[in-house]
Formats: structure tokens, C-alpha cells, sequence
């Protein structure tokens, strides 16, 4: 088993000597939930079907939906290889790691075969419809409504942060389709187009200047009814698999994307290279030590959650703590990165800027991965309620 | 290459055998009582603990212990930190290390099977006055088989029968370590006054007293044995800090104020979450670290830094917050908070405070160029 995996680590890194291609003549963006250009997306796509064709994105899924069939550990050990080589990501990032792992263990037959395999090859792109302006932390508040006519749902609503919301062919979308039922029980989950008359996609931009974020406003949109996944008011039980599945707590994913932004690697760099003065300062060393200690923390955390032995006292624990403690360190490191640029620090993409502005850039970006798929604030109540027995704070 | 976590079936058959074996002794009414005692621990417990093998648990097996491995060790450690063992097996379990580490074999044959049998308590002897801990600074001497200086904080050296003494070779200045008997002329040990009384201390003088200098080579050894004592007193601290956490955690789930359970409340639940996240990570650098022991891996030093770093500041936190989440009740002498809260004070300069450790990964990694572990 450790020896199978060891030859697809090597026959990954051979792969990528001869196939890792040249950056393109334009900026590609940080990660998949921040592409803006037609160009990004084509070269990005075209990257995600090479490396779907080479056998490296859906590696563990059944071979009858266009995945490979390897043993469990396959697609990590590949990601991480992919990771290690400083790969571009995966641009398919909510098909392959949420939308297509709901599908899979969710989804009718028929579902499965329309989906999954156009899905790995980036052949179809996937956005997620669940937060609204209501409706943010308090996700079971939503308004959006599905109402069945015939062979279909109508929809009306107002769903945000929608990223690859302009390129996608699909997106899970989170419904109401009992106004009656009590909050949670009235709601379902559908696989619905975007392509259809009825569904208006309007861009946002972040707080870092880039785009890929949008809104969509469904008026009249009529999705067909085998778009449903699972049964009607079953969409809360699926909406938290789905956001278990987001927060990296739960395991299927078919290839990993990653936030991007600077990681220990480049803090590490960064000081090494950094003035003397600098480098000898005691308290830079020792901030930076911690976060030596925090990132050394989160890739054991990683490791020790796979042996059974050492999690059984609290067996939720670290996969609930993931996104949380991944996320905060992470910005954490990218607001130290930034403050040692001293007064370079003013600078925004100026190509005389250390890192042509990466660093702002990576902390700016950080607050995607602190408020996205949970808000660390709502992941504390969650480690605490299902953790530690504490009661809910709602 | 990252560092293999190791933990299988016969760490979790020891894991519950220490489990049951402490649940029914080491109890807050035990541990109150012996707080009071003169000795501080109990003779009976001992004697138990050499029965079990505890007290051989990682010395080799041809001198008569378990010879088993780091994990194991921080398997016990861990354990026994949660219930406040008070009686000296880390520091003896230390003290077997640092012998086997620097001894020759018939040094080895000499004094380990006396300590796995479980009838000599032993302990290592390298705090001096001031609070020097690391024994590259050491300022006693040795002088063929006789040693002087003084040493201070020595864990349950009122109790122990062998102290493992560094100390500077009077010729060649060069770092030696030697045991000493309690009892030798020249010997004279001082019961401290211990902030925590679950763990006993003293100062301990010699003065040309006899010793058996071991034959190794002690500098490689100190600093071996330096990883293997941070990593078994980062899993006590681990254990430690979880039991502060389990308590007030149950504490939160019961208590009411305001109509709601206190831990309803995010002044409360997000703190206490904050003391589950370092706790956990704790756990994962202590197991990477035996881990690292036990592989014969290069990066358990850095490890055990790291682990021993996390441990002081998570112990610490978790113990402030059990302490103050328990209200006027933890305020009082009544409540278990400060038993927990004491070993966690105490425990935090040892063997290496936080900012030491950081200081010395920053070295390891920025000038030294050393990878993340």
C-alpha cells in the first residue's frame, strides 16, 4: 500500500518534469475563487483536463464515473506532489471538492453519469448558490424560493459571493420549497443550470481590487425536476455534508485546490533574505518561531488525524478544527510577511514592491479563507457544541 | 520528509492499562492528602509502579526494563500528567535515560536494574542556583571520582536514592555526568518549598563527594536526552492541560447563570475552544516528536523544542481559564483548578520556557538553515 503510493508519487513528479507548463503570458490568479478573465479560465481548464487525462484528478472515484478506481490515500499523496512542484491549482474547485463528493455519495445513477466525469475534466464548471444577502452565518434563514410546476422548479432569489459564478455551467444551489415547514425543514438542494433563461449573473469586487466574485439573481427560472438532489427538505442535511466537505473535515475530494497566498515557505525565504538588522531582531525571531511552531502544529495535526489510536478521545476534534486553525494561520503569516516589508508595506503592485505586492495581496485575500464556508467565529461555536458538550449559543 | 506518527495497537492496550491503574488512586481527595504529607507521595504506588514495569518502561530489556520507546513514554507521561501523578516516575524514567545515554554497558548493568525494579528512586540533577537549566553551563566540577557544586529545583530529591549529576571536568573543562548516591558522605539534600506539592523538589550539595563518572560522551548525550526529557514533559503537559480542559468544560455544561448553561455563552465557549485547538496541537507535536525519537529521526531536537514550547504556553492558558470559567468556586481551595494550575506553573520554565525554545528554532531554522520539521 505505502509502496503503491510511493510509485504514484514518483510517476507524478515524472510526469510533471516533462508537463509542468510555463506560466502564460497574462497574471493567473491566487485560486480558483478568484478567476476574472475568459483567457485565465481557457488556460486554467485546458491545465485541469491535462492533468485529468494523465490520471491525477479523481483518482479515488469509481472508474464507471470517469475517475480511477486507486486506493484511498491516491488523491492526496498526488495533491501533495502537485503542491510540493508548485503546480497551478485546479480551477474546477467546487465541482472537485464539494459539488462532485455530494454527487457521488448523494446522487441518483443518472446524476452521477450527466455530472461527475465532465466535472474532473473541467469540461463543466460548477459554482455554489448558498449564502444570500439575508443570509449569511445564519445560512437556514435563506429566502430563496423553488416552487414545482410540472417537470420543473421555479426559481426566484438572490444568492452572493457566488465565485466562477460568470463561467459556470452549474451550481449547487440551496432552495425553499416548503415556505410552512419550520426554518431547516423547508428547505432543498438542487444541481441547477445556470445556462437558462432567468438566471442573471452581476460581478462583485473584492476588497483586494481583483473580481470572481458575483452575485445571481434567479427571476422565473425554470430548472428541470430531476435537478433535485436527494429528497425535498432533505437541502439542510446535504448543505451541512456540503460545508463538512468545504471545511476539508470530511474526505473524497477528487483533486485539492488551496487558497494560494504566501505559506511558511515564503516567510522563510522572505527573512532569510531579509537586512541583518532585521534578522537579528528578537522579537521578529520569536514571532516567527511561533509561527514556525503553529504551521509544524497543522501538518501533524493533518497526520495524527489519520491514526485512529491518537483521536479517540475526541474523535471530531482536529477535523473540525481544520479550516479554523489552516485559515487563521494563514493570516497570521501573511500580516507578519506584510509588517516586515517595513515601509514597502505601502506599496500596492508595484513592480518595485518585495514580491511584486504578494504580500498584501496574500493578507488582503486571507479574510476569504476566515470568512468563507464558515466564519471562524461560527466554527468556534461548532467545535464547542460538538466537541465540548457546551450548550448553543443560539 | 515528514515525520510517520506510530501508534498502534499495544500504545493503546499501555494507554488504558495507565488509565484504569491511576482513575482508581490518583484521585483530587488522594492527591490533597498527600499534600500534606512529609514525603509527598505514596510508598504503596511505587511499589505498584515497579510491579507494573512502569519503572523499567523504557530501560533496555537486558537490564531488566520494558525497553520500549519515546511514544510509550509520552503514552505514560501524558497519562500519568492528567491525574497528577506525585510520584517521581518521569524524573526517575528521565534519570534511566540519561544513564543508558552516557554509560558505559557495565555502567548501564550497574544502576538500571536497581531503578527498573523499582527500588531506587532516581533523578537527574541539572538545575542550579539562579535557574540554569541547561547543563552546557554547569559549575560543578569533577575531579577524578569526586564531585562538587550545588544544585537546585532537582524534582524529588527528597525522596531519591541516585542523582545524575553534569558537571564540568575540573582538567579539561569538558562537560562530564556522574551518579552519585544518596547517602554518600558529602551529600546533603534540602527539601524546597514547592509551589506545586504534587511534584517534590530540593537542593541538593556535594562536596567532594563520591560518584561513578559515567564513560560516553556526555556532551552527545545531554543533548539526546534533552529531546527525550522535553518530549515526556510536553505529553505531561498535555495530559495535564486536557484534564483542566475536560473539567471546565463539564463545569460550563452545568453551571447556571442567567437561565443558560455558562458555555452557551461565546464569552466562555470561544475562549475554552481556543485551549481545545492549543491542547490538540500540543498533542501533535508530542507525538511527532516521539515519533521522531523513535525513528532515530534528526529533527526530534526541533521537535521536541517545539513541543515543549507549546506545552508551556498551553498548560498554562488552559489552567487560567479552568481557574477563572469556575468563578468565586475557583477562587477557592476546594476546586481542582489550582492543583492543575500549580503543575502547570511549575512545569513551565522546566527543562526550557517558551521564549528560550522559540528563540533557539529561530536559530535552528533562519541561521542554520534547518527545513520545518
Amino acid at each position: 500500500m505505502a509502496d503503491e503510493l510511493d510509485d504514484l508519487r514518483a510517476r507524478v513528479r515524472e510526469w510533471l518534469r516533462m508537463n509542468l507548463p510555463p506560466a502564460p503570458p497574462f497574471a493567473l490568479p491566487q485560486n480558483a475563487l478568484t478567476v476574472e478573465s475568459d483567457e485565465q479560465l481557457a488556460w486554467l481548464r485546458a491545465w485541469q483536463a491535462r492533468l485529468y487525462d494523465a490520471g491525477f484528478v479523481g483518482a479515488e472515484w469509481p472508474a464507471q464515473y470517469g475517475g480511477r478506481g486507486l486506493a484511498r490515500g491516491a488523491q492526496r499523496a498526488i495533491d501533495q506532489e502537485l503542491a510540493r512542484a508548485g503546480a497551478p491549482f485546479l480551477v474546477n474547485n467546487v465541482a472537485l471538492a464539494w459539488a462532485g463528493p455530494m454527487i457521488l455519495r448523494y446522487g441518483t445513477e443518472a446524476q452521477r453519469l450527466r455530472f461527475l466525469a465532465k466535472l474532473l475534466r473541467a469540461d463543466e464548471i460548477w459554482c455554489q448558490g448558498f449564502s444570500e444577502p439575508g443570509s449569511g452565518s445564519d445560512l437556514a434563514s435563506l429566502r430563496t424560493r423553488a416552487v414545482r410546476d410540472g417537470d420543473s422548479y421555479v426559481i426566484d432569489g438572490h444568492k452572493v459571493w457566488t465565485s466562477l459564478g460568470r463561467f459556470a455551467d452549474s451550481m449547487i444551489l440551496l432552495a425553499r420549497t416548503d415556505p410552512n415547514a419550520v426554518k431547516h425543514a423547508g428547505i432543498s438542494y438542487f444541481l441547477a443550470p445556470m445556462r437558462v433563461p432567468g438566471v442573471e449573473v452581476r460581478p462583485l469586487v473584492k476588497l483586494t481590487g481583483e473580481g470572481g466574485f458575483n452575485q445571481v439573481i434567479f427571476t422565473g427560472a425554470r430548472i428541470p425536476a430531476d435537478a433535485l438532489l436527494g429528497r425535498e427538505g432533505q437541502g439542510w442535511e446535504l448543505a451541512t455534508a456540503t460545508l463538512s466537505f468545504e471545511r476539508g473535515a470530511s474526505e473524497g475530494s477528487a483533486g485539492a485546490s488551496g487558497m494560494g497566498g504566501a505559506g511558511f515557505g515564503e516567510l522563510l525565504a522572505l527573512l532569510r533574505s531579509a537586512p541583518a538588522t532585521l534578522r537579528a531582531d528578537a522579537a521578529v525571531r520569536d514571532r516567527f518561531a511561533a509561527l514556525a511552531i503553529e504551521a509544524t502544529a497543522l501538518r501533524y495535526d493533518a497526520a495524527r488525524a489519520r491514526v485512529p489510536g491518537l483521536v479517540t478521545d475526541r474523535p471530531q476534534a482536529l477535523p473540525l478544527m481544520a479550516k479554523l486553525t489552516g485559515t487563521e494561520h494563514a493570516q497570521r503569516l501573511a500580516d507578519f510577511g506584510l509588517e516586515l516589508l517595513g515601509a514597502d508595506a505601502s506599496l500596492g503592485k508595484d513592480a518595485t514592491a518585495p514580491g511584486a505586492g504578494g504580500w498584501a495581496r496574500s493578507y488582503l485575500g486571507s479574510f476569504a479563507g476566515t470568512i468563507a464556508g464558515g466564519t471562524s467565529e461560527i466554527l468556534r461555536n461548532l467545535l464547542g457544541e460538538r466537541v465540548l458538550g457546551l450548550a448553543k449559543s443560539r | 520528509m515528514p515525520v510517520r506518527l506510530r501508534f498502534d495497537e499495544e500504545h493503546a492496550l499501555l494507554r488504558d492499562e495507565a488509565r484504569r491503574w491511576l482513575a482508581e488512586r490518583v484521585t483530587p481527595a488522594a492527591l490533597r492528602r498527600l499534600a500534606a504529607d512529609a514525603r509527598g507521595d505514596d510508598p504503596a504506588w511505587w511499589a505498584q509502579l515497579g510491579e507494573l514495569g512502569w519503572t523499567g518502561l523504557v530501560v533496555p530489556e537486558k537490564c531488566g526494563g520494558a525497553g520500549f520507546g519515546a511514544v510509550q513514554l509520552a503514552v505514560i507521561a501524558e497519562e500519568t500528567g492528567r491525574k497528577l501523578l506525585p510520584s517521581p516516575l518521569l524524573p526517575t524514567l528521565l534519570a534511566a535515560k540519561l544513564i543508558e545515554l552516557a554509560g558505559s554497558d557495565a555502567q548501564r548493568e550497574q544502576f538500571l536494574p536497581r531503578i527498573a525494579g523499582g527500588e531506587a528512586i532516581a533523578t537527574v540533577a541539572h538545575v542550579e542556583p539562579g535557574g540554569v537549566w541547561d547543563a552546557r553551563a554547569t559549575t560543578c566540577t569533577l575531579s577524578g571520582a569526586r564531585v562538587c557544586g550545588e544544585k537546585a529545583h532537582v524534582w524529588a530529591a527528597p525522596n531519591a536514592a541516585l542523582f545524575v549529576v553534569p558537571a564540568r571536568d575540573a582538567g579539561s573543562r569538558a562537560l562530564r555526568i556522574a551518579v552519585v548516591e544518596e547517602g554518600a558522605p558529602g551529600v546533603r539534600v534540602e527539601a524546597e518549598s514547592v509551589l506545586d506539592p504534587s511534584r517534590r523538589q530540593g537542593r541538593v550539595r556535594f562536596q567532594n563527594a563520591a560518584c561513578v563518572p559515567l564513560a560516553g560522551d556526555a556532551a552527545a548525550a545531554w543533548s539526546a536526552w534533552c529531546a527525550w526529557a522535553q518530549t515526556a514533559l510536553a505529553a505531561e503537559m498535555a495530559g495535564g492541560a486536557d484534564a483542566a480542559l475536560a473539567m471546565t468544560a463539564a463545569y460550563a455544561q452545568t453551571r447556571v447563570q442567567f437561565d443558560r448553561p455558562i458555555g452557551a455563552f461565546q464569552a466562555i465557549k470561544h475562549p475554552l475552544v481556543n485551549v481545545l485547538i492549543a491542547t490538540e496541537q500540543l498533542r501533535s507535536l508530542v507525538f511527532a516528536a516521539a515519533s521522531a525519537l523513535d525513528a532515530g529521526d534528526a529533527a526530534a531536537a526541533l521537535l521536541a523544542r517545539m513541543a515543549k514550547a507549546a506545552a508551556s504556553e498551553a498548560y498554562a492558558s488552559a489552567c487560567s481559564r479552568a481557574v477563572q470559567f469556575h468563578g468565586g468556586y475557583g477562587f477557592t481551595e476546594d476546586c481542582d483548578a489550582h492543583l492543575y494550575l500549580r503543575r502547570a506553573l511549575a512545569s513551565r520554565p522546566a527543562l526550557g520556557d517558551a521564549r528560550e525554545h522559540r528563540a533557539a528554532i529561530a536559530r535552528t531554522l533562519l541561521d542554520d538553515g534547518a527545513d520545518l520539521p
